[in-house]
Protein backbone atom coordinates (compact mmCIF):
# COMPACT_ATOMS: atom_id res chain seq x y z
CA UNK A 1 0.00 0.00 0.00
CA UNK A 2 1.61 3.50 -1.03
CA UNK A 3 -0.24 5.61 0.52
CA UNK A 4 1.43 8.99 -1.24
CA UNK A 5 -0.05 7.57 -4.55
CA UNK A 6 -3.72 7.15 -3.56
CA UNK A 7 -3.22 10.60 -1.86
CA UNK A 8 -2.00 11.44 -5.28
CA UNK A 9 -4.69 9.83 -7.19
CA UNK A 10 -7.41 11.47 -4.46
CA UNK A 11 -6.19 15.04 -5.48
CA UNK A 12 -6.25 14.04 -9.58
CA UNK A 13 -9.63 12.32 -8.65
CA UNK A 14 -10.88 15.37 -6.30
CA UNK A 15 -10.09 18.01 -8.64
CA UNK A 16 -11.68 16.02 -11.49
CA UNK A 17 -15.06 15.77 -9.62
CA UNK A 18 -14.85 19.48 -8.96
CA UNK A 19 -14.07 20.35 -12.47
CA UNK A 20 -17.35 18.07 -13.81
CA UNK A 21 -19.69 19.76 -11.23
CA UNK A 22 -18.72 23.02 -11.77
CA UNK A 23 -21.74 24.11 -14.25
CA UNK A 24 -24.05 22.06 -11.92
CA UNK A 25 -22.94 24.50 -9.12
CA UNK A 26 -23.55 27.36 -10.87
CA UNK A 27 -26.75 26.19 -12.32
CA UNK A 28 -27.66 24.94 -9.47
CA UNK A 29 -27.05 28.17 -7.40
CA UNK A 30 -28.52 30.57 -9.86
CA UNK A 31 -31.09 29.00 -11.49
CA UNK A 32 -32.21 26.65 -8.86
CA UNK A 33 -32.35 23.63 -11.38
CA UNK A 34 -31.03 19.84 -11.21
CA UNK A 35 -29.75 18.45 -14.73
CA UNK A 36 -30.06 14.72 -14.27
CA UNK A 37 -28.91 15.21 -17.85
CA UNK A 38 -26.02 16.34 -16.67
CA UNK A 39 -23.56 13.05 -16.60
CA UNK A 40 -24.66 12.34 -20.60
CA UNK A 41 -23.70 15.60 -21.31
CA UNK A 42 -20.46 14.80 -19.92
CA UNK A 43 -20.46 11.97 -22.14
CA UNK A 44 -21.13 13.83 -24.91
CA UNK A 45 -18.15 15.94 -24.30
CA UNK A 46 -15.97 13.24 -23.98
CA UNK A 47 -17.25 11.81 -27.37
CA UNK A 48 -17.07 15.49 -29.71
CA UNK A 49 -13.49 15.40 -28.51
CA UNK A 50 -12.46 12.17 -29.59
CA UNK A 51 -13.92 12.31 -32.85
CA UNK A 52 -12.23 15.56 -33.14
CA UNK A 53 -9.50 14.02 -33.21
CA UNK A 54 -9.52 10.75 -34.66
CA UNK A 55 -12.42 11.68 -37.13
CA UNK A 56 -11.90 15.44 -38.21
CA UNK A 57 -7.88 14.97 -37.32
CA UNK A 58 -8.00 18.07 -35.24
CA UNK A 59 -4.92 18.46 -32.28
CA UNK A 60 -6.11 17.92 -28.71
CA UNK A 61 -6.34 21.84 -28.10
CA UNK A 62 -8.36 22.53 -31.15
CA UNK A 63 -10.82 19.50 -30.18
CA UNK A 64 -11.35 20.90 -26.56
CA UNK A 65 -13.49 24.44 -27.83
CA UNK A 66 -15.22 22.04 -30.65
CA UNK A 67 -16.41 20.02 -27.48
CA UNK A 68 -17.33 23.46 -25.43
CA UNK A 69 -19.11 24.57 -28.48
CA UNK A 70 -21.27 21.37 -28.44
CA UNK A 71 -21.88 21.40 -24.79
CA UNK A 72 -22.89 25.42 -25.51
CA UNK A 73 -25.52 24.47 -27.54
CA UNK A 74 -26.78 21.48 -26.13
CA UNK A 75 -27.15 23.73 -22.52
CA UNK A 76 -29.10 26.18 -24.80
CA UNK A 77 -31.49 23.40 -26.42
CA UNK A 78 -31.90 22.28 -22.47
CA UNK A 79 -32.66 26.10 -21.89
CA UNK A 80 -35.09 26.42 -23.90
CA UNK A 81 -37.01 23.09 -23.28
CA UNK A 82 -36.72 23.96 -19.84
CA UNK A 83 -37.52 27.80 -19.87
CA UNK A 84 -40.86 27.96 -18.52
CA UNK A 85 -40.13 24.97 -15.89
CA UNK A 86 -37.27 27.35 -14.80
CA UNK A 87 -39.38 30.54 -14.43
CA UNK A 88 -42.29 28.17 -12.33
CA UNK A 89 -39.91 26.43 -10.48
CA UNK A 90 -41.79 23.16 -11.04
CA UNK A 91 -39.05 20.72 -9.74
CA UNK A 92 -40.48 17.68 -10.56
CA UNK A 93 -41.14 17.98 -14.52
CA UNK A 94 -37.37 19.71 -14.14
CA UNK A 95 -36.33 16.48 -12.69
CA UNK A 96 -37.99 14.04 -14.67
CA UNK A 97 -37.10 16.47 -18.23
CA UNK A 98 -33.38 16.46 -17.82
CA UNK A 99 -33.30 12.82 -16.79
CA UNK A 100 -35.19 11.77 -19.63
CA UNK A 101 -32.80 14.68 -21.81
CA UNK A 102 -29.86 12.41 -20.32
CA UNK A 103 -31.59 9.41 -22.38
CA UNK A 104 -32.17 11.27 -25.30
CA UNK A 105 -28.98 12.32 -25.65
CA UNK A 106 -27.27 8.34 -24.77
CA UNK A 107 -29.27 7.02 -27.21
CA UNK A 108 -28.35 10.00 -29.94
CA UNK A 109 -24.66 9.63 -29.05
CA UNK A 110 -24.86 5.50 -29.62
CA UNK A 111 -26.29 5.96 -32.88
CA UNK A 112 -23.55 9.00 -34.20
CA UNK A 113 -20.47 6.88 -32.37
CA UNK A 114 -21.74 3.54 -31.39
CA UNK A 115 -21.22 1.59 -28.58
CA UNK A 116 -17.96 0.16 -28.16
CA UNK A 117 -15.84 1.51 -25.87
CA UNK A 118 -12.98 4.10 -27.08
CA UNK A 119 -9.93 5.83 -25.79
CA UNK A 120 -9.65 9.60 -25.90
CA UNK A 121 -6.06 9.87 -26.53
CA UNK A 122 -4.17 13.14 -25.71
CA UNK A 123 -0.56 13.80 -26.20
CA UNK A 124 -0.75 14.82 -21.91
CA UNK A 125 -2.15 11.49 -21.21
CA UNK A 126 1.05 9.27 -22.89
CA UNK A 127 3.70 11.28 -20.57
CA UNK A 128 4.06 10.59 -16.51
CA UNK A 129 5.82 12.05 -13.98
CA UNK A 130 7.22 10.40 -11.63
CA UNK A 131 8.65 10.96 -7.98
CA UNK A 132 10.21 8.43 -6.53
CA UNK A 133 7.92 5.21 -6.97
CA UNK A 134 4.82 7.92 -7.01
CA UNK A 135 3.43 8.85 -10.48
CA UNK A 136 1.00 10.31 -12.39
CA UNK A 137 0.49 11.77 -16.09
CA UNK A 138 0.60 14.96 -17.93
CA UNK A 139 -3.10 15.04 -18.44
CA UNK A 140 -4.10 14.59 -14.19
CA UNK A 141 -1.78 17.23 -13.69
CA UNK A 142 -2.93 19.26 -16.54
CA UNK A 143 -6.82 18.55 -14.73
CA UNK A 144 -5.84 20.07 -11.85
CA UNK A 145 -4.12 23.38 -13.00
CA UNK A 146 -7.46 23.85 -15.16
CA UNK A 147 -9.76 23.15 -12.37
CA UNK A 148 -8.00 25.67 -9.93
CA UNK A 149 -8.07 27.70 -12.80
CA UNK A 150 -11.53 28.17 -13.86
CA UNK A 151 -12.92 27.61 -10.28
CA UNK A 152 -10.47 31.18 -9.11
CA UNK A 153 -12.05 32.79 -12.38
CA UNK A 154 -16.00 31.52 -11.66
CA UNK A 155 -15.19 32.91 -7.98
CA UNK A 156 -13.72 36.37 -9.31
CA UNK A 157 -16.48 36.85 -12.50
CA UNK A 158 -18.96 36.09 -9.40
CA UNK A 159 -17.95 38.26 -6.82
CA UNK A 160 -16.38 41.29 -8.60
CA UNK A 161 -17.59 42.24 -11.87
CA UNK A 162 -21.18 43.76 -12.50
CA UNK A 163 -22.77 40.69 -14.63
CA UNK A 164 -21.42 38.47 -11.31
CA UNK A 165 -23.57 40.68 -9.18
CA UNK A 166 -26.21 40.92 -11.45
CA UNK A 167 -26.34 36.85 -11.32
CA UNK A 168 -26.02 36.41 -7.59
CA UNK A 169 -29.17 39.00 -7.53
CA UNK A 170 -31.40 36.63 -9.97
CA UNK A 171 -29.67 33.66 -7.90
CA UNK A 172 -31.09 35.34 -4.66
CA UNK A 173 -33.96 36.64 -6.08
CA UNK A 174 -35.46 36.59 -9.65
CA UNK A 175 -38.43 38.47 -9.24
CA UNK A 176 -36.46 41.20 -7.68
CA UNK A 177 -33.76 41.34 -10.24
CA UNK A 178 -36.29 42.17 -12.92
CA UNK A 179 -36.89 45.40 -10.60
CA UNK A 180 -33.48 46.33 -10.98
CA UNK A 181 -33.50 45.70 -14.66
CA UNK A 182 -32.05 42.43 -14.97
CA UNK A 183 -32.99 40.55 -18.21
CA UNK A 184 -33.49 37.16 -16.08
CA UNK A 185 -34.40 35.42 -19.19
CA UNK A 186 -30.88 36.50 -20.17
CA UNK A 187 -29.52 35.39 -17.21
CA UNK A 188 -30.72 31.74 -17.38
CA UNK A 189 -29.48 31.49 -20.81
CA UNK A 190 -26.25 32.27 -20.09
CA UNK A 191 -26.16 30.31 -17.26
CA UNK A 192 -27.17 27.11 -19.39
CA UNK A 193 -24.72 27.91 -21.51
CA UNK A 194 -22.13 28.21 -19.05
CA UNK A 195 -23.43 24.54 -17.64
CA UNK A 196 -22.89 23.05 -21.03
CA UNK A 197 -20.15 24.49 -21.50
CA UNK A 198 -18.84 23.61 -18.35
CA UNK A 199 -19.17 19.81 -18.61
CA UNK A 200 -18.13 19.35 -21.72
CA UNK A 201 -14.70 20.67 -21.11
CA UNK A 202 -14.78 18.31 -18.22
CA UNK A 203 -15.39 15.52 -20.86
CA UNK A 204 -12.66 16.75 -22.56
CA UNK A 205 -10.19 16.86 -19.76
CA UNK A 206 -11.39 13.79 -17.69
CA UNK A 207 -12.35 11.83 -20.29
CA UNK A 208 -8.93 10.59 -21.51
CA UNK A 209 -8.42 8.94 -17.86
CA UNK A 210 -10.99 6.19 -18.33
CA UNK A 211 -11.94 4.60 -21.86
CA UNK A 212 -14.71 6.52 -22.68
CA UNK A 213 -18.78 4.98 -23.65
CA UNK A 214 -21.88 6.39 -24.89
CA UNK A 215 -23.21 4.72 -21.58
CA UNK A 216 -21.31 6.45 -19.08
CA UNK A 217 -22.40 9.35 -17.65
CA UNK A 218 -24.41 7.64 -14.25
CA UNK A 219 -21.11 7.96 -12.09
CA UNK A 220 -20.39 11.00 -13.23
CA UNK A 221 -24.09 12.91 -12.49
CA UNK A 222 -23.91 10.48 -9.01
CA UNK A 223 -20.77 12.17 -7.94
CA UNK A 224 -21.63 15.84 -8.87
CA UNK A 225 -24.83 15.57 -7.26
CA UNK A 226 -22.48 14.30 -3.96
CA UNK A 227 -20.68 17.16 -4.62
CA UNK A 228 -22.89 20.01 -5.28
CA UNK A 229 -25.10 19.31 -2.34
CA UNK A 230 -21.80 18.64 0.22
CA UNK A 231 -20.64 21.93 -1.10
CA UNK A 232 -23.41 23.89 0.39
CA UNK A 233 -25.88 24.67 -3.41
CA UNK A 234 -24.20 26.67 -5.15
CA UNK A 235 -21.61 27.89 -3.21
CA UNK A 236 -18.34 27.46 -5.74
CA UNK A 237 -16.17 27.50 -3.32
CA UNK A 238 -17.91 24.64 -1.31
CA UNK A 239 -17.98 22.74 -4.72
CA UNK A 240 -14.50 22.93 -4.83
CA UNK A 241 -13.27 21.67 -1.38
CA UNK A 242 -16.30 18.92 -1.59
CA UNK A 243 -15.14 17.73 -5.11
CA UNK A 244 -11.26 17.69 -3.69
CA UNK A 245 -12.99 15.72 0.39
CA UNK A 246 -14.50 13.44 -2.14
CA UNK A 247 -11.57 12.41 -4.71
CA UNK A 248 -9.38 11.94 -1.14
CA UNK A 249 -11.91 10.28 -0.26
CA UNK A 250 -12.64 7.60 -2.82
CA UNK A 251 -9.00 7.07 -3.28
CA UNK A 252 -8.59 6.19 -0.04
CA UNK A 253 -11.83 4.48 0.64
CA UNK A 254 -11.15 2.18 -2.45
CA UNK A 255 -7.37 1.38 -1.54
CA UNK A 256 -8.21 0.53 2.37
CA UNK A 257 -11.62 -0.72 2.15
CA UNK A 258 -12.83 -1.46 -1.18
CA UNK A 259 -13.43 0.04 -4.95
CA UNK A 260 -16.72 -1.33 -5.29
CA UNK A 261 -18.63 0.18 -2.55
CA UNK A 262 -17.18 3.77 -3.64
CA UNK A 263 -20.11 5.01 -4.80
CA UNK A 264 -22.42 3.82 -1.93
CA UNK A 265 -19.62 4.78 0.42
CA UNK A 266 -20.02 8.45 -1.33
CA UNK A 267 -23.68 8.24 -0.57
CA UNK A 268 -23.39 7.21 2.99
CA UNK A 269 -21.11 10.02 3.65
CA UNK A 270 -23.84 12.68 1.98
CA UNK A 271 -26.18 11.36 4.13
CA UNK A 272 -24.78 11.64 6.89
CA UNK A 273 -23.69 15.22 6.59
CA UNK A 274 -26.71 16.55 4.97
CA UNK A 275 -28.48 14.91 8.85
CA UNK A 276 -26.00 16.70 10.83
CA UNK A 277 -25.31 20.06 8.48
CA UNK A 278 -28.07 20.30 6.15
CA UNK A 279 -26.73 23.31 4.13
CA UNK A 280 -24.07 21.49 3.49
CA UNK A 281 -20.49 21.62 4.49
CA UNK A 282 -19.76 24.63 3.48
CA UNK A 283 -23.11 26.76 4.74
CA UNK A 284 -23.06 30.39 4.94
CA UNK A 285 -19.92 30.36 2.09
CA UNK A 286 -20.09 31.16 -1.03
CA UNK B 1 -29.91 61.98 6.41
CA UNK B 2 -28.93 64.99 4.46
CA UNK B 3 -31.06 65.53 1.97
CA UNK B 4 -29.83 69.77 1.70
CA UNK B 5 -29.13 71.55 -1.86
CA UNK B 6 -25.56 70.78 -1.35
CA UNK B 7 -26.02 66.81 -1.76
CA UNK B 8 -27.78 67.59 -4.87
CA UNK B 9 -26.27 66.13 -8.04
CA UNK B 10 -26.26 69.14 -10.39
CA UNK B 11 -27.26 67.07 -13.67
CA UNK B 12 -30.73 66.06 -11.69
CA UNK B 13 -31.19 69.59 -10.19
CA UNK B 14 -32.72 71.38 -12.97
CA UNK B 15 -36.62 70.60 -12.36
CA UNK B 16 -37.24 71.91 -16.29
CA UNK B 17 -34.81 69.86 -18.37
CA UNK B 18 -34.67 70.03 -22.35
CA UNK B 19 -36.95 67.35 -23.45
CA UNK B 20 -39.39 68.38 -20.41
CA UNK B 21 -40.60 71.27 -21.83
CA UNK B 22 -43.41 73.03 -19.69
CA UNK B 23 -43.83 75.23 -16.42
CA UNK B 24 -43.19 74.31 -12.93
CA UNK B 25 -42.62 70.78 -11.87
CA UNK B 26 -45.95 69.62 -10.82
CA UNK B 27 -47.87 72.32 -12.23
CA UNK B 28 -51.14 71.91 -14.14
CA UNK B 29 -48.70 72.90 -17.30
CA UNK B 30 -46.06 70.22 -16.92
CA UNK B 31 -46.12 67.42 -19.29
CA UNK B 32 -48.12 64.21 -18.22
CA UNK B 33 -45.27 61.85 -18.02
CA UNK B 34 -47.40 58.86 -16.87
CA UNK B 35 -51.12 57.78 -17.94
CA UNK B 36 -52.84 55.31 -16.87
CA UNK B 37 -56.76 54.01 -18.75
CA UNK B 38 -58.82 50.95 -18.23
CA UNK B 39 -56.17 49.25 -15.79
CA UNK B 40 -57.98 46.60 -14.35
CA UNK B 41 -56.53 43.48 -12.43
CA UNK B 42 -57.63 40.44 -11.24
CA UNK B 43 -56.36 37.24 -9.14
CA UNK B 44 -58.67 34.03 -10.04
CA UNK B 45 -61.55 35.50 -10.16
CA UNK B 46 -61.18 38.40 -8.47
CA UNK B 47 -60.99 41.46 -9.52
CA UNK B 48 -58.55 43.71 -7.46
CA UNK B 49 -58.31 46.92 -9.16
CA UNK B 50 -60.34 48.94 -11.74
CA UNK B 51 -59.32 52.35 -12.86
CA UNK B 52 -60.58 54.03 -15.57
CA UNK B 53 -57.88 56.72 -15.88
CA UNK B 54 -54.97 58.12 -14.01
CA UNK B 55 -52.17 60.40 -14.71
CA UNK B 56 -49.13 62.05 -13.30
CA UNK B 57 -47.34 65.51 -13.99
CA UNK B 58 -43.35 65.86 -14.12
CA UNK B 59 -42.26 66.75 -10.76
CA UNK B 60 -45.44 65.62 -8.98
CA UNK B 61 -45.65 63.59 -5.79
CA UNK B 62 -49.18 61.62 -6.52
CA UNK B 63 -50.20 60.03 -3.27
CA UNK B 64 -52.25 56.60 -3.29
CA UNK B 65 -53.90 56.11 0.09
CA UNK B 66 -56.45 53.58 1.42
CA UNK B 67 -57.35 50.19 3.49
CA UNK B 68 -55.26 46.85 3.43
CA UNK B 69 -56.74 45.34 0.20
CA UNK B 70 -57.74 48.33 -1.47
CA UNK B 71 -55.64 48.12 -4.42
CA UNK B 72 -52.40 50.46 -3.57
CA UNK B 73 -50.32 47.54 -4.13
CA UNK B 74 -51.80 46.03 -6.75
CA UNK B 75 -52.15 49.16 -8.94
CA UNK B 76 -48.07 49.66 -8.61
CA UNK B 77 -47.06 46.63 -9.49
CA UNK B 78 -49.45 46.54 -12.29
CA UNK B 79 -47.91 50.12 -13.43
CA UNK B 80 -44.66 48.26 -13.20
CA UNK B 81 -45.33 45.16 -14.76
CA UNK B 82 -44.21 43.29 -11.88
CA UNK B 83 -45.98 40.51 -9.30
CA UNK B 84 -44.84 38.19 -7.28
CA UNK B 85 -47.79 36.90 -7.83
CA UNK B 86 -49.77 35.55 -11.22
CA UNK B 87 -52.26 38.56 -11.76
CA UNK B 88 -54.32 38.41 -15.23
CA UNK B 89 -53.61 42.42 -16.01
CA UNK B 90 -55.07 44.41 -19.10
CA UNK B 91 -55.47 48.30 -20.23
CA UNK B 92 -53.06 50.87 -20.90
CA UNK B 93 -50.11 52.56 -19.64
CA UNK B 94 -48.17 55.11 -21.07
CA UNK B 95 -44.77 56.65 -20.05
CA UNK B 96 -44.21 59.70 -21.91
CA UNK B 97 -47.06 59.09 -24.61
CA UNK B 98 -45.38 55.60 -25.25
CA UNK B 99 -47.86 52.40 -24.49
CA UNK B 100 -45.32 49.87 -21.99
CA UNK B 101 -48.56 47.73 -21.35
CA UNK B 102 -46.93 45.15 -23.70
CA UNK B 103 -43.47 45.50 -22.30
CA UNK B 104 -41.84 42.95 -19.61
CA UNK B 105 -41.09 44.16 -15.75
CA UNK B 106 -36.60 45.01 -16.59
CA UNK B 107 -37.85 46.46 -19.92
CA UNK B 108 -40.01 48.90 -18.17
CA UNK B 109 -37.89 49.42 -15.17
CA UNK B 110 -35.42 50.51 -18.17
CA UNK B 111 -37.48 52.50 -19.44
CA UNK B 112 -37.48 54.43 -16.34
CA UNK B 113 -40.85 53.20 -14.78
CA UNK B 114 -39.09 52.10 -11.19
CA UNK B 115 -40.89 50.39 -8.31
CA UNK B 116 -39.39 49.87 -5.23
CA UNK B 117 -41.51 47.27 -3.90
CA UNK B 118 -43.16 46.41 -0.53
CA UNK B 119 -41.91 43.93 1.50
CA UNK B 120 -38.60 42.31 0.47
CA UNK B 121 -36.55 45.40 -1.67
CA UNK B 122 -32.85 44.59 -0.98
CA UNK B 123 -30.53 41.19 -1.66
CA UNK B 124 -30.11 40.01 1.74
CA UNK B 125 -26.53 37.98 0.91
CA UNK B 126 -24.95 41.08 -1.02
CA UNK B 127 -23.55 44.03 0.55
CA UNK B 128 -25.14 47.78 -0.16
CA UNK B 129 -22.32 47.87 -3.05
CA UNK B 130 -22.97 45.07 -4.26
CA UNK B 131 -27.12 45.99 -4.30
CA UNK B 132 -25.96 49.40 -5.82
CA UNK B 133 -25.66 47.72 -9.24
CA UNK B 134 -27.45 47.91 -12.20
CA UNK B 135 -26.93 46.67 -15.68
CA UNK B 136 -23.83 48.95 -17.74
CA UNK B 137 -26.67 49.95 -20.90
CA UNK B 138 -28.62 52.31 -18.47
CA UNK B 139 -27.69 55.69 -19.63
CA UNK B 140 -28.92 59.51 -18.97
CA UNK B 141 -31.70 60.54 -21.47
CA UNK B 142 -33.94 63.69 -21.46
CA UNK B 143 -35.87 64.10 -18.44
CA UNK B 144 -33.66 60.81 -17.13
CA UNK B 145 -30.66 60.69 -14.91
CA UNK B 146 -28.96 57.69 -13.86
CA UNK B 147 -27.29 57.99 -10.45
CA UNK B 148 -23.92 56.52 -10.25
CA UNK B 149 -23.01 55.00 -6.46
CA UNK B 150 -21.59 58.35 -4.78
CA UNK B 151 -24.37 60.60 -6.28
CA UNK B 152 -26.94 58.02 -4.08
CA UNK B 153 -24.26 58.07 -1.26
CA UNK B 154 -24.60 61.98 -1.14
CA UNK B 155 -28.60 61.21 -1.44
CA UNK B 156 -28.21 58.71 1.96
CA UNK B 157 -24.87 59.09 3.56
CA UNK B 158 -26.04 56.52 5.98
CA UNK B 159 -25.55 54.05 3.09
CA UNK B 160 -22.06 55.09 2.34
CA UNK B 161 -21.61 54.29 6.24
CA UNK B 162 -23.11 50.91 5.55
CA UNK B 163 -21.57 50.47 2.55
CA UNK B 164 -19.72 46.96 3.45
CA UNK B 165 -22.72 45.65 4.85
CA UNK B 166 -24.84 42.79 4.01
CA UNK B 167 -28.46 43.76 3.20
CA UNK B 168 -29.91 41.39 5.32
CA UNK B 169 -28.18 43.36 8.72
CA UNK B 170 -29.68 46.86 7.38
CA UNK B 171 -32.44 48.57 9.64
CA UNK B 172 -36.15 49.39 7.65
CA UNK B 173 -34.77 52.67 6.83
CA UNK B 174 -31.99 51.60 5.48
CA UNK B 175 -33.27 49.33 3.48
CA UNK B 176 -35.79 51.99 1.89
CA UNK B 177 -33.15 53.98 0.74
CA UNK B 178 -31.02 51.35 -0.47
CA UNK B 179 -34.17 50.24 -2.77
CA UNK B 180 -34.51 53.89 -4.13
CA UNK B 181 -30.71 53.93 -4.11
CA UNK B 182 -30.76 51.55 -6.64
CA UNK B 183 -33.89 52.46 -8.63
CA UNK B 184 -32.26 55.92 -9.05
CA UNK B 185 -29.14 54.22 -10.44
CA UNK B 186 -31.83 53.21 -13.57
CA UNK B 187 -32.38 56.53 -14.30
CA UNK B 188 -36.32 56.91 -13.17
CA UNK B 189 -38.74 59.07 -15.14
CA UNK B 190 -41.21 57.97 -12.64
CA UNK B 191 -40.37 56.40 -9.00
CA UNK B 192 -42.93 54.57 -7.49
CA UNK B 193 -42.66 53.42 -3.89
CA UNK B 194 -45.00 50.79 -1.90
CA UNK B 195 -45.31 51.64 1.51
CA UNK B 196 -41.71 53.46 2.10
CA UNK B 197 -42.95 54.33 5.99
CA UNK B 198 -43.74 50.98 7.08
CA UNK B 199 -42.04 49.33 10.05
CA UNK B 200 -40.29 52.80 10.12
CA UNK B 201 -39.66 55.42 13.73
CA UNK B 202 -41.55 58.45 12.79
CA UNK B 203 -38.38 60.46 12.41
CA UNK B 204 -37.13 57.99 9.33
CA UNK B 205 -40.72 58.45 7.84
CA UNK B 206 -40.55 61.72 7.60
CA UNK B 207 -36.98 61.57 6.62
CA UNK B 208 -38.21 59.26 3.58
CA UNK B 209 -40.58 61.25 2.56
CA UNK B 210 -38.68 64.35 2.60
CA UNK B 211 -36.19 62.99 0.20
CA UNK B 212 -39.13 62.27 -1.94
CA UNK B 213 -39.95 66.29 -2.04
CA UNK B 214 -36.50 66.49 -2.66
CA UNK B 215 -36.32 64.16 -5.83
CA UNK B 216 -39.18 65.72 -7.08
CA UNK B 217 -38.06 69.31 -6.35
CA UNK B 218 -35.45 68.02 -9.10
CA UNK B 219 -38.49 67.08 -11.83
CA UNK B 220 -38.78 63.28 -10.82
CA UNK B 221 -42.11 62.60 -10.78
CA UNK B 222 -43.46 59.89 -7.88
CA UNK B 223 -46.03 57.73 -7.03
CA UNK B 224 -45.99 57.50 -3.42
CA UNK B 225 -48.59 54.27 -2.14
CA UNK B 226 -49.00 54.87 1.74
CA UNK B 227 -51.05 53.57 4.55
CA UNK B 228 -49.87 56.39 6.89
CA UNK B 229 -52.15 59.26 5.49
CA UNK B 230 -51.17 61.82 8.03
CA UNK B 231 -47.33 61.55 6.63
CA UNK B 232 -47.73 61.35 2.95
CA UNK B 233 -50.68 64.12 2.87
CA UNK B 234 -47.98 67.04 3.96
CA UNK B 235 -45.54 65.66 1.27
CA UNK B 236 -47.69 65.12 -1.71
CA UNK B 237 -49.47 67.41 -4.25
CA UNK B 238 -52.37 65.27 -4.90
CA UNK B 239 -53.85 62.45 -3.04
CA UNK B 240 -56.14 59.58 -4.72
CA UNK B 241 -57.97 57.50 -2.38
CA UNK B 242 -58.35 54.11 -3.42
CA UNK B 243 -61.33 51.29 -1.75
CA UNK B 244 -61.75 47.90 -3.22
CA UNK B 245 -59.76 48.82 -6.50
CA UNK B 246 -61.59 51.95 -7.46
CA UNK B 247 -60.70 55.48 -6.67
CA UNK B 248 -63.08 57.01 -4.48
CA UNK B 249 -61.90 60.77 -4.11
CA UNK B 250 -59.24 62.06 -5.87
CA UNK B 251 -57.92 65.88 -5.26
CA UNK B 252 -54.99 67.88 -4.50
CA UNK B 253 -53.42 67.67 -0.82
CA UNK B 254 -55.09 70.93 0.40
CA UNK B 255 -58.61 69.70 -0.55
CA UNK B 256 -58.06 65.91 0.77
CA UNK B 257 -57.29 67.44 3.70
CA UNK B 258 -60.76 68.81 4.56
CA UNK B 259 -62.41 66.21 2.38
CA UNK B 260 -64.67 64.34 5.18
CA UNK B 261 -64.13 60.64 3.87
CA UNK B 262 -60.56 61.18 3.95
CA UNK B 263 -61.11 63.00 7.54
CA UNK B 264 -62.61 60.40 8.80
CA UNK B 265 -60.92 57.53 8.11
CA UNK B 266 -57.39 58.50 8.01
CA UNK B 267 -57.03 61.81 10.22
CA UNK B 268 -59.79 61.97 12.73
CA UNK B 269 -59.15 58.72 14.54
CA UNK B 270 -55.40 57.10 15.52
CA UNK B 271 -54.47 56.09 12.18
CA UNK B 272 -51.72 57.84 12.30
Amino acid sequence: MNLGQQFLNGLVLGHAYALVAIGWTVLLGVARLVNFGHGQMYMLGAFVTWFAISGLGLPYVLAIPVAIGAGILVGLVLQRVMLKATIDQNLVSIMIMTLGFGYVLHGAAALVFGSTGQILDTPLAQKELAFGDMWLTWQDIAIVVVAIVEFLVLKFVLDRTRIGRLVRMVAEDPKLAELAGVDIRRVYLAVFAFEGAAVAFAGAMVGPRTPILTSMGFEEVIMTFVVVVLGGIGSVFGSYVAGLALGLFTAFFGALISPAYTTAAAFAVLIAVLVLRPGGLAAGAR
Amino acid sequence: MSTGPSSVPAAASDGTRPGAPGGLPGSAAAPEVLQVAGLRVAYGGNNALDLERLSLRQGEVLGVVGANGAGKSTLVNAIAGWSRGTPRVSGAVRLDGVDVSALPAHRRARAGLLLVPEGKLVFGQMSVDENLTVPGDVHDAPGRHVYDREEVFELFPRLRERRGHLGSQLSGGERQMLGIGRALMLGPRVLMLDEPSIGLAPRLVSAVLETMRTLAGKGLTILLVEQNVRAAIEVVDRLVLLERGRVIVEGTASEMRDDPRIAEAYLGGGHG
